[in-house]
């Protein structure tokens, strides 16, 4: 199975909000079973980054990236970079991975590659 | 609504303090209330953020008040993130001018530094989006190096403008006996010189180590009254004029613009309206510099510059002291430090230091008009406060 990250689409607008909220920003629709869960695209552009030299102690790294990236259909999501060379602007494709790994828990997101 | 005056101020120095958390918001209030000659209040705020995690401690208020043996009076702990300052000066005000009370004591206190700077980071962290953004590893260096990208990318603002806002706020902390940092630094030093590299290593790329805050413990207080109570005390006669105060999206990605402080544009509008002033007309501001290229975008969207016009105002030096509009006398979240829950009391403090006349070396000539943006999360909580002083 494919995993992704989902959305939520307004089922009277149509509008599409990640992360989640409890009423549609657009229309003011206030009854959460009125979203449809869709997933997100992984495909983008890159629209801004960071390599942050200071990661949170549970990263046994020295360095992770972040990015803002816009997707295919113009939603966009906050994810982490394996990139060598990130610039603003460049194609991008997500697959979802572990990105934080807890005692007992590991988080899936949204890791980013050159496309 | 009654008119809302600061009968008193107190702080303590911004740094690494050795005293536990309840004495670091006693201290500047037992100041304050010596510096207004009052001996009793109806209520008291308390502004934190991080006790209950980082101290291990809860209900600050009700330690602080009966610390300072003002019990019966109310005491309600406000935790709003790095706005919790402003946010509970917000409250003391609604609280006089609604008539409720006659004298509140608003305090805002912090001790960080009870756990390592990592720790420190993380707890600062649990402010972000916590399915959208934490999960990543996201903190706030991390969204302000993001935020700096773009904007130095759009408005041609470089690592040499940021660095100068760092030289400027070590500079006026120099004179802020109260400030975290008291080490004169140069762009030689931090951008040009073979050193630069090691003296100043990126943090969050593009922004580095001094373009960062840095972890501080500390406390500030305000007493706030009306204008009867102020006839009988004889101080200086500093009018909280205006405040606003406004959101933005939890998860930075969902701006429309991520270069836009919609929040810090909103509040600043407010405070100026309900102050009747514009932006021009202030004399001196305190800017929320957690990371150099805020004071930069806040400068603007506050109204001071035009968008992408801050870095330009810096380089002509109208934001030093005695330039048209000095920002960050005390030396700012940068300099002077940044006790999250105590930095937006800090900000007030200064700025009534400048009105009254106070501030020493650091002081604007003239000052009667100060400003103050106590800003929270990555912008989506912003206070900002507009000072007056009457004759
Ligand atoms: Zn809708």
């Amino acid at each position: 199975m494919e995993l992704n990250i989902y959305a939520y689409k307004c089922k009277r607008c149509g509008e599409i909000h990640y992360p989640y909220k409890t009423i549609c920003k657009k229309c003011g629709e206030n009854d959460h079973n009125e979203f449809e869960i869709v997933p997100l695209p992984k495909k983008g552009k890159l629209l801004t980054f960071t390599i942050l030299h200071n990661p949170p102690s549970d990263y046994e790294v020295p360095t992770i990236s972040l990015g803002i990236v816009e997707l295919e259909g113009g939603q966009r999501i906050t994810g982490q970079l394996n990139i060598k060379n990130p610039k603003i602007g460049m194609n991008v494709e997500g697959k979802i991975e572990v990105v934080r790994k807890e005692a007992y828990n590991k988080h899936l997101g949204m890791v980013f590659y050159q496309a | 609504m009654r008119e809302v005056y600061v009968a008193g101020i107190g702080i303590t120095s911004f740094t690494r303090l050795e005293y536990p958390l309840v004495e670091i918001a006693a201290y500047p209030g037992l100041m304050a209330l010596r510096d207004s000659g009052l001996k009793k209040i109806d209520q008291l705020y308390v502004a934190n953020m991080g006790s209950g995690r980082v101290n291990a401690q809860t209900g600050l208020a009700s330690a602080v008040v009966d610390h300072l043996s003002l019990t019966p009076a109310g005491a309600v702990t406000i935790e709003n993130g790095p706005a919790s300052g402003a946010s509970a000066i917000k409250e003391g005000f609604m609280a006089i001018a609604s008539g409720m009370h006659d004298v509140v004591m608003v305090i805002g206190a912090e001790r960080m530094r009870e756990v390592n700077q990592l720790e420190a980071t993380d707890f600062v962290a649990t402010l972000t989006h916590p399915l959208a953004e934490y999960i990543y590893g996201v903190t706030l260096p991390s969204l302000a190096g993001m935020f700096a990208r773009l904007y130095m990318e759009k408005y041609g603002v470089t690592s040499r403008h940021l660095a100068m806002v760092a030289v400027k706020n070590h500079h006026n902390a120099m004179d802020n006996f109260y400030a975290h940092l008291h080490e004169e630094i140069t762009l030689e030093g931090i951008l040009d010189s073979p050193e630069a590299s090691t003296n100043n290593p990126y943090v969050a790329d593009p922004l580095r180590f001094y373009d960062m805050c840095p972890v501080s413990d500390g406390g500030a207080c305000l007493i706030l009254t009306t204008a009867e109570v102020m006839k009988k005390i004889n101080k200086p006669m500093i009018r909280i004029a205006g405040i606003g105060q406004a959101t933005d999206t939890h998860a930075v990605h969902e701006r429309k613009d991520p270069t836009d402080l919609l929040a810090v544009r909103e509040a600043a509008r407010q405070s100026f309206e309900m102050a009747k002033v514009k932006p021009q007309d202030v004399d001196v501001a305190e800017l929320h510099d957690a990371f150099t290229i805020l004071e930069i975008a806040e400068s603007e969207e506050v109204g001071f510059f035009k968008k992408g016009e801050g870095h330009i105002a810096l380089e002509k030096g109208e934001t030093k002291i005695g330039g048209k509009i000095p920002i960050n006398p005390s030396g700012g979240l940068k300099a002077k430090g940044h006790p999250v829950g105590a930095t937006g009391v800090g900000q007030a403090h200064e700025i009534v230091l400048q009105l009254r006349g106070e501030a020493k070396k650091r002081q604007m000539q003239n000052a009667k008009i100060g400003f103050t943006c106590n800003f929270g999360g990555f912008g989506n909580n912003v206070v900002c406060l507009t000072f007056i002083k009457e004759k």
